[in-house]
């Protein structure tokens, strides 16, 4: 029995050293050269990552009561962009200035909740992998300007755009770094004027679709 | 998160779906009976306006990055930014800066038409009257006081067409070298290092090197705030694949926290520290060998080699080969434990780098930017890295390599290819003759009339401007008044009366504040244009908007102002065209596998290319046979930049900085920049969300050194050193958190002037200033 031991270590042993040895040697072998991913062209389909990213909790969102405390208005959802699209700026102080989004801004921002000092819902960040936070949101320490400024209000995406009487609603900005669609139309933060009102329907791009120049033309087919 | 809502079901809304259920089948109803015609008015009626934006390709207005953006164009007006999810760069992410960029051209103090000082006062003039009394001040200038009396200072923010007319007017129409540009504050000392170690200038990898790479060793270079977007690249690839950051810097920074470690070490002492990591490395015996063998010499320089502070300073250095068994008695001086003493790196931090370049189954790349260029031994720091990465053979493979980065959007494409430098040409330099003679071919001039003696680097030329040499000068696209060291000399300087100052911008700086002719420039997407980042990638764009007022291209108004001065048969280009034919010209200079451009036409519709543009591909490691077609030696690696094709290991010592902290100025000051200000913020702080978060500058303490001199956050305090000072509110533990003993202060605030304080020393090779060290004192007002 002593022996079966001694021998059974022994081929572990071997089978390690072989393995260990094995791994190095190709390590060693590795080549500096790489293959490159051949390059693809021109996007077509607009991104569709993180369309289903949020839809875990699409049956809370749908189960959610109308009316609460905390909830936001697209007046507060415009008031700190520049411009549609732009990255919101920070309305809150700021803890602290040094740490990196997932040691300090997401904390909250990933999932949201209710914040009882803001009497409000922390909006949820829609692209949470991206961790350099403050490198697009900053924070406004001041109301004044620099200098002057002729840039003032902005058009705002029309919200009932419906193609006609009972369809669903075109998707009327660009998505991109917004593609996950639940988090600003679902769930207690989303201003109440864009809360879907079947947010456990989570495949949103089955219906509703982008009109965007982007995608390119190919003109119309002519027999 | 949800409990606390209760369930209720909304029948109310569904039963108003219920009514547009019904709508909407009456309405495909009578779509049936009548198809194809029924209702496609009121379809098209309907689609939202907000998403239907013109989005127009271009590169974005700010660092050297590159990335690429779109802009939403609507009734003329930009009205919305966003990046290029086609860019290999940004991949469709920007930072705050790039998102909010157009706004600035909206700011209500524009220039808009040219201003001419008459009598103290700036009257608006007229653009051509302000274009010939640029034109004839000029002339007069060199009819009474020769070619060398007036000069140009332009930008690594110039166009491509911009750089090369502006070359071409000096340097083939004129006949003088009296041209350099802002780039030689930012990017000189990468240059010299380039071409002392690899006799070619720029990267040999690419921004993809971070796709492949290990580990990420950024050396006093804060990527967070200041290449956010590559950094941004790089947290996902130390998230998802595992990749490591080290930060190696003299302060603590946004980048230092999300590193996966952070190094600190004492100012200056970078030199003995990356001599010390090659020190560990042969020691180790980590060395390549056959790398070293096949593809580097070795070579020593002049040491001593004085920091520039006096005027009139002249360095030459001269190279002496040497051997390995030389090389290697050299770094003896550099062991971990002799460094440790003095850079206040621990031995196990040195020996924890070095392990890293040294294994050979890491890939490692090699970041930096201001830290190391803008230094008193700038060209060394670079050569020493690039020795670093030269021992172990990690360099031009994916994911291994050095990387300089550069801080203007085109400080690589403009200053550094069409060669804005008084040394330089668009190929080659002015000392050479055979360059000479191909811009004389090119620029169909007479050859003699190119002068073969470099002139005046940048902070020269301003020496020149204030003893009263230089009696004309240009500015374009640059705001030296607040960029240049030691501005407390060169602001009376320009004031004086000798010198007639013509200042091109798109708003009103301290550097218009002293001109004689304010000229109106078009802002980015007004002009078209061309810009160079710092991966050899050349990007296009075509107007987006018109500009207000006369403002004008800068190309446009530097040929305006050659025809005027008779040299118009040189500059045969017409308005509504000229950056195309200004580049198609252009190209001829870099013709070959070595550092052929794309054609225009793959600039417009790609974003972006990287040269050498051979055979209709970019190449995007240069130097390695497997991926750059130039390399012709049959061998793995070809450093064709040098005549026998090899790289070369320098030898550099560690010296000291020239000012140092004593008993009466006990600090170090560092300057540099804040992620929402982009350099002398002329255009950032007249975007209100920047200038919101950012408002004013301020001075960086460390907490105990606050503490000792009573010092709380915002208080006031003074930052005094031999040449000036400056007031500025204290801030603790808040952005950045400098080491003990060192202050710092972001340069953008034109009202908080820290470069009043800053010394003039600089790089004696490159001829790049050092903001980084200085002595100063501080004091609570």
């Amino acid at each position: 029995m002593k022996r079966l031991y001694f021998i059974g270590i022994f081929a572990l042993l071997i089978i390690a050293t072989i393995y260990t040895w094995s791994k190095s040697y190709y390590t060693e072998q590795e080549e500096a050269y790489v293959q490159l991913p051949v390059e693809s062209g021109q996007v077509l389909i607009p991104s569709e990552k993180g369309v289903f990213e949020r839809s875990r909790f699409a049956n809370d969102y749908a189960t959610m009561r109308e009316d609460y405390k905390g909830g936001r208005s697209l007046d507060t959802y415009y008031n700190n962009r520049a411009f549609h699209g732009a990255p919101p700026s920070i309305p809150h102080p700021v803890v602290n200035d040094l740490t990196m989004g997932d040691k300090s801004c997401l904390k909250c921002h990933e999932n949201g909740g209710y914040v009882s000092k803001f009497e409000a819902f922390t909006p949820v960040v829609p692209h949470p992998e991206k961790v350099n936070c403050r490198q697009c949101h900053v924070p406004q320490k001041t109301e004044s300007l620099f200098k002057g400024t002729n840039s003032g209000s902005f058009s705002r995406p029309s919200i009932n755009n419906e193609a006609f009487e009972g369809g669903p609603p075109i998707i009327p900005h660009q998505i991109q770094l917004h593609e996950n669609c639940l988090a600003c139309h679902a769930g207690p933060s989303a201003p109440k004027e864009i809360r879907v009102l079947h947010p456990e329907r989570s495949n949103c791009r089955q219906c509703h679709v982008l009109n965007n120049k982007e995608m390119t033309d190919i003109g119309n087919f002519i027999r | 998160m949800l409990n606390k809502i209760i369930m209720e079901q909304t029948k109310v809304d569904r039963r108003s779906f219920i009514k547009k259920m019904a709508a909407a089948a009456a309405m495909t109803a009578a779509a049936t009976m009548f198809p194809g015609i029924v209702f496609a008015a009121e379809q098209i009626e309907n689609i939202p306006k907000g998403g239907n934006l013109d989005w127009k390709k271009g590169p974005c207005r700010f660092c050297g990055v590159g990335c690429g953006i779109l802009v939403g164009v609507e009734n003329g007006k930009a009205v919305a930014v966003k990046g290029d999810p086609n860019s290999s760069v940004n991949k469709g992410l920007l930072c705050v800066k790039g998102y909010h960029q157009t706004m600035c051209i909206q700011a209500k103090d524009r220039l808009t038409h040219a201003l001419v000082k008459k009598n103290g006062s700036y009257v608006k003039t007229p653009i051509n009257e302000a274009l010939d009394l640029v034109a004839s001040k000029m002339k007069s200038t060199i009819e009474k006081h020769g070619k060398d009396s007036v000069a140009m200072y332009t930008s690594g923010q110039s166009t491509i067409p911009e750089g090369y007319v502006a070359s071409k007017l000096m340097k083939g129409a004129i006949g003088t070298n009296n041209l350099d540009c802002n780039a030689r504050l930012c990017m000189a000392s990468a240059v010299t290092g380039f071409l002392t170690t690899f006799g070619a200038d720029e990267p040999m990898g690419c921004y993809e090197d971070i796709d492949y790479a290990d580990y990420f060793i950024t050396w006093g270079n804060n990527m967070a705030e200041m290449h956010p977007v590559l950094f941004s690249r790089m947290l996902e690839q130390k998230n998802n694949r595992g990749a490591k950051i080290i930060d190696f810097a003299t302060r603590t920074t946004r980048s230092s926290m999300a590193a996966n470690k952070s190094i600190l070490f004492e100012p200056q002492t970078d030199l003995a520290v990356a001599n010390a990591i090659c020190y560990e490395i042969i020691n180790n015996g980590w060395v390549n060998k056959s790398f070293v063998e096949k593809h580097c010499n070795f070579s020593k320089g002049s040491t001593n080699i004085g920091y520039g502070t006096e005027d009139k300073f002249k360095f030459t250095d001269k190279p002496e080969a040497i051997n390995f068994e030389e090389y290697k008695e050299f770094l003896k001086d550099y062991t971990p434990e002799k460094v440790a003493k003095y850079s206040k790196v621990s031995v196990k931090d040195i020996k924890y780098l070095a392990n890293i370049y040294g294994d050979p189954n890491k890939k490692v790349v090699s970041y930096w930017c201001m830290g190391m260029n803008q230094h008193t031994r700038g060209t060394w720091m670079n050569n020493l890295v690039y020795n670093i990465h030269l021992l172990t053979g990690k360099i031009s493979q994916p994911g291994n390599g050095p990387f300089s980065l550069t801080g203007q959007p085109s400080a690589c494409g403009t200053a550094r290819e069409v060669g804005t430098f008084t040394h330089k040409l668009p190929k080659g330099v002015v000392m050479n003759p055979k360059h000479r003679e191909l811009a004389a071919k090119i620029w169909k001039v007479p050859v003699e009339r190119i002068p073969s003696k470099p002139t005046y680097h940048a902070t020269e030329m301003f020496r020149a401007v204030d003893r009263g040499e230089i009696k004309f000068i240009w500015t374009q696209v640059t705001n030296p008044l607040v960029s240049l060291p030691k501005t407390s000399r060169y602001r009376p300087a320009m004031e004086k009366e000798s010198c007639f100052v013509v200042v091109s911008d798109v708003f009103p700086t301290p550097t218009s504040d002293v001109a004689d002719v304010i000229l109106p420039a078009s802002w980015h997407i007004e002009k078209g244009g061309l810009y160079g980042n710092s991966e050899r990638r050349t990007q296009h764009w075509d107007k987006m908007v018109e500009g207000p007022g006369e403002t004008t291209p800068d190309a446009w108004m530097t040929i305006e102002v050659a025809k005027r001065m008779g040299y118009g048969d040189l500059f045969p280009y017409s308005k509504e065209n000229h950056v195309e034919e200004i580049y198609n010209e252009y190209r001829q200079f870099h013709e070959g596998a070595k550092h052929g451009m794309a054609p225009l036409e793959v600039l417009k519709k790609e974003s972006g290319a990287i040269w050498p543009y051979v055979d209709g591909k970019s190449t995007q490691w240069r130097f390695n046979s497997k991926y750059d077609p130039a390399c012709d030696n049959g061998e793995d690696f070809h450093f064709y930049g040098k005549p026998d094709g090899k790289a070369v290991i320098w030898q550099r010592p560690f010296e000291n900085a020239p000012e140092m902290p004593d008993q009466e100025y006990p600090f170090w000051l560092n300057t540099g920049r804040v992620i929402e200000h982009w350099h002398t913020g002329s255009m950032t702080r007249r975007i209100p969300v920047l200038h919101r978060a950012m408002p004013n500058a301020y001075v960086e303490l460390h907490p105990e050194d606050a503490i000792k001199f009573g010092i709380r956050n915002g208080e006031k305090v003074k930052v005094t050193s031999r040449r000036g000072s400056c007031t500025l509110p204290a801030s603790i533990n808040e952005r950045g958190l400098p080491t003990k003993g060192q202050v710092f202060v972001p340069f953008f605030d034109e009202s908080l002037l820290i470069n009043d304080v800053t010394l003039d020393a600089f790089c004696p090779i490159s001829k790049e200033p050092d903001y980084k060290k200085c002595a100063v004192k501080i004091e609570k007002v």
